[in-house]
C-alpha cells in the first residue's frame, strides 16, 4: 500500500455536510442516485451485475468477522416466488464498538439506500433493520429517515415507478448481547428467545421464518451506495488492497479525544492513537490496545509500532480487526480489574444455551474476581487458560471463543501482572 | 449403498441420517443429553462430540484421493463435532471416544462443566439411577472437580402445575420440556427464562403447567430437574421391577411399562411404541396406578339380609350356581365390559353360551369431544374393538335399563361394567333381581351386588385389549395376587435390576397382595359346580382357541404381541381381504 495520506482524506461514510441526516441534503448531495440510476437502467444493472461490483468491490462485511460482502450476497438461492429477506444488523452491543451508532444519527440515508441495493440485488422485498435496544434515541431517528424514505418514494410499492418494492422495518433489540450474533438475531425477529441457531443450514438457505435470509451488518450496507455511484475500481482504491474501503474507527479508553473517525482502512495505530485520537491522556504510555471490540485480543502497547487496521497487519501482530472499535488503556490500568471486567460482560451476556459458554464464563469470572480479590494462586492462572480451551470452538456460536480469547491473550500477553496478584504456590509432589 | 467408517468399523447406511443416531441404531455408545429421537435437534449440550472428516475427492477424476499407502486422504473438521446434528455423508469416518483422545477429552470438558453448577444431590434426588447424568459422570465424566466457587443457587421445589415439580439448580439446559410442549403436546407451557448460567425452564407468569401430557416432561428429563408430584420420594429406581403393560384408562391404549415394589404399583410410565404413542402418554393414564392398588375387592362378597359380608370362594361358586340352576337361559342378561380384555369377555360369553344364553351385550363409553386427536381418545375404555370383534351386542345405556327394567330378566352376570354407576340402574332396582358382580374395585355395583366376585387387573394378569384403531397389545403381571407365584409362573417379567433372580430381589415379598382371580379362571371353577365342560388351565388356551375361531383374531398370539408391540388387527383383516 502507497504511503497514506490520510491528513488530506475527506470523510464519504459520514461527511462533512451540515444536517447531512435530512433526507433534503442527502438528496441533494447526490442521495439515491445510485438507486434511482439502477433502477432506470435495469438491463444494464441486473441484480446479478450489482452484486458482481460489491462482490469486485472488495468490501468486506463491518461487523467482525470480515467476510465478503458481494460473495455473501451471492449465495442467496435464485427467487422461487416466496419471501426473501435482509436483515440488517445495528445490534452493536460488544464493549468498544459505537460505530453504527454515528450512521444512524448523521447519515441513516445511506444506510437505507444501501439496503435498498442489496434488496434489489438479492430479490428482497422486507428489510428488517434490527437495532439494539438502548438506542432508543437512534431507533426514533431512523424510524422518521425510514418514514421520509417512504413519503419520497425510495420505500414501500414501485419504487420510482418501477415494477421493484421493498419493505422496511425498524425493530429494536430488548437488550441482550448474544442478539447481534445472526442467527439468534433471526430468532429474536421471529419473537423468540435469542439463541443462536445451528448451522448449517445457513440463513442463506433457511433464515428467517426459514426462508432465505441475508445478514449484513449497518456499515457494511452503508458502503453500497458508495461503490455502485463510483465504481468498484475506484473503491478498492482507498485503504488497503485485501481489506478496502472507508472504515469508521471508534477510540474509546484513555485518549484525550475518543470518538469515532472515518478514515481508509489499514491506518496505522499510533497515527490514530497520536494524532486521531490526540494521543493518550496524561501523556502516559499505552499498557493495552484492544482493536476491534472486547472479544478481541488485546496488544501490547510496546508492540503497536507499525501495526496497521487491517485483518492481515492485525493477524499479523496477534489479533484482529473485528468492528474496529478500539479501546486504549494506559499504563495505569490494572489488567486483573480489566480482565475481571471483560468476563463480567461475557458471563452476564452469555445466553446460556451450549453447556461450555453457559458454565464455562461463569467459572472464569468467578475465579477471575477471586484473583482481584487477592485470593488467587498461580493454579488459578493455569485454570483459567484450561477453561479457554475447554470453550473455544466447541460451541454453536462465537460467544464461547469471544468469551474466551480476551482471558487467554491477556493471561499470555500480561502474564507478570497477574502473578503479582496471585499466592505462589508450591504443591508437594506426592 | 453409502458407506461410513466409526471406529475404523465400516457400516453402511441409508437415507438421510444424522450421526448420532446412526450410531444409537446400531446399538453403540456415544453420551447424550439434549438429543431426543421425537424432538427437534438443538445440539446444546455439546455432550455427543466426535471427531468427523470426509474423504478428498479429486474434481477431475471424480475418485478419492489416495495417500502413499494406499489409504483414503481424510480431511478431518477443524473443530470437534456434535453427532446429533452431524449428517452422514459417503465415505464419513466418525472417531468416538473410543478410538480418539480428543473426544476423551471433550466429553470429559462438557461433564465437569455440567456438574460445576449441578447441585450433586444424587442421594435424595428421585433421577438417581436412571440418570444419564449421573450414569455418563460415572462413564466419561472428570475423576472431580477444579470449581471452587459458591455455585449458582436457583429456585427449588417450584410446583409448575399440578403434576409437575421443578427443581432448578438440577437442570442441565437441555430444553427438552420446552421442546416437547412446542412439538409434541403443543401447549407452548414451558421456556427458558433468565441468561447464561441462571437459565431454568418455568411457564409464563401466572400460568399453569397443566398440559395433559406434562409429566412425560418428567420421563425426558435427562436430570431429577423435573419431578412427578405423585412419585416424588416415593421409591428408589433399583427398588421396582418394570412390567410391560397396557394402559386401561383410555381407547387409546399406550404402551406402558409398569413400575411395582412390594406388589404395589409405584408408577406408570409410557413404553416406546412407535404404532401408538411414540414415547409418549397422557398423564390421566398414570393415574391408573390408584385403580391398581387402592380400594380394591379382596375376597369374594356376598349379601346376606342387606349386609355385605366376606364369604369363602366356595360360598361365592355355589351360591352362584344353585341360582343359576334354578333360572331358564332367557331370563339371565350376560354384561360383558369394554373395560376387561379380551379372554375374559371371551370366556363369559362361551360359558353362558354353554348355558344357553348366546347373548353378551356391553356398553360402550365414549364421551364426544373429550378425545384430541393425539393419544386421548373419546372412547374411555381400553378394550371396546375386543367386545365388538368377539360378537358382543353394542348397548346404549338406555337400552339395557329398558332390558333390565323390563320383568323378563331374573338375573344379571355383570364382568367389570360398573351399571349402578354409570346411571343404568338404581342400587335398589338392581335388587329386585339376582346380580353378580365381576369386579376389581369397589363401586356403586359391587356395592349392590349379591355376590362380589374379585378378579385380577391388568397389572396382576396376562389379557389382551383392542385399542381404538384395532390394535391388539397386552397386560403381563407386574404384582401379584395371593394365587400367583413370580418365581414359578415364567410368564411374569423380571424388573430391570432383579433379572438375576437372587433373593434379595423386591418382588419376593408377601405385601400387599389381593385376593382374587382371573374373571375365566372363575368360569372354570365355576363349571365344576355345575357340571359344564369348561376347562381351561392356562389363558394361553383361551387365545389359541380365540384365535383358531374368531377371524379378528387370525394369527394372534402372545409372542407376535411382544416381538411386533401389538398387531393391528383392522389392516389385517384389509390385507387379507386384498392382498396386494
Amino acid at each position: 500500500m502507497a504511503s497514506l495520506d490520510w491528513k488530506s482524506y475527506k470523510p464519504i461514510l459520514i461527511p462533512n455536510i451540515k444536517d447531512y441526516h435530512k433526507i433534503d441534503v442527502y438528496e441533494n448531495n447526490g442521495g439515491y442516485d445510485s438507486l434511482k440510476k439502477i433502477l432506470k437502467d435495469q438491463s444494464t444493472f441486473t441484480p446479478e451485475a450489482v452484486t458482481n461490483t460489491v462482490k469486485d468491490s472488495g468490501l468486506r462485511g463491518r461487523g467482525g468477522a470480515g467476510f465478503n460482502t458481494g460473495l455473501k450476497w451471492s449465495f442467496m438461492p435464485k427467487p422461487d416466488g416466496g419471501p426473501r429477506y435482509i436483515a440488517a444488523n445495528g445490534d452493536e452491543s460488544e464493549p468498544g464498538t459505537f460505530k453504527d451508532r454515528v450512521i444512524f444519527e448523521y447519515n441513516p440515508h445511506t444506510f437505507i439506500e444501501g439496503s435498498i441495493i442489496a434488496a434489489y440485488a438479492m430479490s428482497v422485498s422486507t428489510v428488517y433493520v434490527y437495532i439494539r435496544g438502548e438506542y432508543r434515541s437512534w431507533i426514533r431517528m431512523m424510524e422518521k429517515a425510514v418514514a421520509d424514505a417512504y413519503d419520497r418514494g425510495y420505500l414501500g410499492k414501485n419504487i420510482q415507478g418501477t415494477e421493484f418494492s421493498v419493505d422496511m422495518v425498524v425493530h429494536s433489540g430488548a437488550g441482550a448481547y448474544i442478539c447481534g450474533e445472526e442467527s439468534s438475531l433471526m430468532e429474536s425477529l421471529e419473537g423468540k428467545r435469542g439463541y443462536p441457531r445451528v448451522k448449517p443450514p445457513f440463513p442463506a438457505q433457511k433464515g428467517l421464518w426459514g426462508r432465505p435470509t441475508t445478514i449484513n451488518n449497518i456499515e457494511s450496507l452503508a458502503n453500497v451506495p458508495l461503490i455502485l455511484n463510483n465504481g468498484s475500481e475506484w473503491y478498492k482504491n482507498i485503504g488497503t488492497s485485501t481489506h478496502p474501503g472507508p472504515l469508521l474507527y471508534g477510540i474509546s479508553g484513555h485518549v484525550n479525544r475518543p470518538g469515532v473517525y472515518e478514515y481508509p482502512t489499514g491506518m496505522l495505530i499510533t497515527d490514530l492513537v497520536n494524532e486521531v485520537a490526540m494521543g493518550v491522556r496524561g501523556g502516559k504510555k499505552i499498557k493495552a490496545l484492544i482493536p476491534g471490540g472486547s472479544s478481541t485480543p488485546p496488544l501490547r502497547g510496546e508492540t503497536l509500532e507499525g501495526v496497521r487496521m487491517d485483518s492481515d497487519s492485525l493477524r499479523e501482530a496477534g489479533s484482529m480487526l473485528g468492528t474496529a472499535g478500539m479501546c486504549i488503556l494506559d499504563e495505569d490500568t490494572d489488567m486483573v480489574d480489566f480482565l475481571w471486567r471483560v468476563s463480567h460482560f461475557y458471563h452476564h451476556e452469555s445466553c446460556g444455551q451450549c453447556t461450555p459458554c453457559r458454565e464455562g464464563t461463569g467459572w472464569l469470572e468467578k475465579t477471575l474476581l477471586k484473583i482481584k480479590n487477592g485470593e488467587g494462586t498461580t493454579r488459578d492462572l493455569d485454570l483459567l487458560l484450561d477453561i479457554c480451551t475447554q470453550m473455544e470452538g466447541r460451541t454453536i456460536c462465537a460467544l464461547a471463543d469471544a468469551a474466551a480469547w480476551p482471558v487467554r491473550y491477556t493471561i499470555n500477553r500480561f502474564r507478570d501482572e497477574f502473578e503479582a496478584r496471585v499466592k505462589n504456590t508450591v504443591y508437594a509432589l506426592a | 449403498m453409502a458407506e461410513i467408517f466409526i471406529d475404523n468399523k465400516r457400516f453402511e447406511f441409508e437415507g438421510p441420517t444424522k450421526v448420532l443416531q446412526f450410531i444409537l441404531d446400531q446399538g453403540l455408545e456415544l453420551p447424550f443429553f439434549c438429543y431426543h429421537p421425537s424432538l427437534s435437534i438443538p445440539a446444546n449440550c455439546r455432550q455427543c462430540y466426535v471427531e468427523a472428516g470426509q474423504p478428498v475427492m479429486n474434481r477431475e477424476t471424480g475418485k478419492y484421493e489416495v495417500d502413499e499407502n494406499g489409504e483414503r486422504v481424510i480431511r478431518f473438521f477443524p473443530k470437534l463435532m456434535t453427532a446429533c446434528s452431524l449428517d452422514a455423508t459417503d465415505g464419513m469416518v466418525i472417531k468416538t471416544h473410543v478410538t480418539s483422545e480428543l473426544v476423551r477429552r471433550g466429553q470429559k470438558d462438557v461433564l465437569e462443566f455440567i456438574l460445576i453448577n449441578h447441585p450433586l444431590d444424587c442421594p435424595i434426588c428421585d433421577q438417581a439411577g436412571e440418570c444419564p447424568l449421573q450414569i455418563q459422570t460415572y462413564k466419561y465424566g472428570p475423576e472431580g472437580s477444579r470449581f471452587e466457587h459458591k455455585k449458582v443457587h436457583k429456585p427449588k421445589r417450584i410446583q409448575l402445575g399440578p403434576r409437575v415439580v421443578l427443581d432448578a439448580e438440577r437442570c442441565i439446559n437441555c430444553t427438552r420440556c420446552v421442546r416437547f410442549t412446542e412439538e409434541v403436546s403443543k401447549s407452548n407451557q414451558l421456556t427458558i427464562v433468565q441468561r447464561g448460567d441462571h437459565n431454568y425452564p418455568v411457564t409464563a407468569p401466572g400460568l399453569e403447567f397443566d398440559d395433559p401430557y406434562s409429566i412425560n416432561t418428567v420421563d425426558i428429563c435427562p436430570v431429577g430437574a423435573l419431578t412427578s408430584s405423585d412419585f416424588r420420594f416415593k421409591a428408589r429406581v433399583w427398588e421396582m421391577s418394570s412390567t410391560p403393560s397396557v394402559d386401561i384408562t383410555n381407547g387409546k391404549g399406550c404402551s406402558v411399562d409398569i413400575w411395582t415394589r412390594d406388589n404395589l404399583v409405584m408408577r406408570i410410565t409410557p413404553r416406546h411404541n412407535p404404532n401408538i404413542n411414540d414415547y409418549w402418554m397422557p398423564d390421566a393414564g398414570r393415574e391408573a396406578y390408584k385403580i391398581f392398588n387402592e380400594n380394591r375387592i379382596s375376597r369374594p362378597e356376598m349379601n346376606l339380609d342387606g349386609d355385605k359380608v366376606k364369604s369363602s370362594w366356595n360360598n361365592a361358586l355355589l351360591s352362584v350356581a344353585e341360582k343359576l340352576q334354578n333360572i331358564t337361559a332367557s331370563e339371565l342378561l350376560v354384561v360383558g365390559s369394554a373395560y376387561a380384555c379380551v379372554e375374559d369377555n371371551y370366556a363369559l360369553g362361551k360359558f353362558f353360551k354353554q348355558f344357553g344364553q348366546d347373548e353378551t351385550v356391553f356398553i360402550p363409553n365414549v364421551i364426544a369431544g373429550s378425545g384430541d386427536g393425539f393419544l386421548i381418545s373419546d372412547d374411555q375404555a381400553p378394550n371396546s374393538n375386543g367386545c365388538r370383534f368377539l360378537g358382543q351386542k353394542e348397548t346404549s345405556t338406555d337400552d339395557l335399563r329398558k332390558v333390565i327394567l323390563s320383568g323378563k330378566i331374573k338375573a344379571v352376570i355383570v364382568l367389570q361394567e360398573d351399571i349402578v354407576g354409570r346411571g343404568i340402574v338404581t342400587t335398589e332396582e338392581l335388587g329386585t333381581l339376582f346380580s353378580v358382580y365381576l369386579g376389581t374395585n369397589n363401586n356403586a355395583t359391587s356395592t349392590a351386588a349379591d355376590v362380589v366376585v374379585p378378579i385380577t387387573t391388568a397389572a396382576e394378569h396376562i389379557g389382551s385389549y383392542v385399542n381404538v384403531d384395532g390394535r391388539i397389545q397386552r397386560s403381563m403381571p407386574a404384582k401379584e395376587t395371593i394365587y400367583t407365584n413370580r418365581r414359578i409362573d415364567l410368564e411374569m417379567s423380571m424388573g430391570r435390576l432383579d433379572h438375576f433372580g437372587t433373593k434379595f430381589d423386591n418382588w419376593v415379598s408377601d405385601k400387599n397382595k389381593v385376593d382374587c382371580i382371573p374373571a375365566w379362571e372363575y368360569f372354570v371353577r365355576l363349571s365344576h359346580e355345575m357340571e359344564m365342560n369348561f376347562q381351561y388351565n392356562d389363558v394361553r388356551e383361551i387365545i389359541a382357541e380365540i384365535t383358531a375361531a374368531n377371524a379378528h383374531f387370525s394369527g394372534v398370539n402372545y409372542e407376535r404381541i411382544d416381538s411386533e408391540l401389538g398387531i393391528d388387527l383392522v389392516n389385517k383383516q384389509k390385507e387379507e381381504l386384498n392382498p396386494a
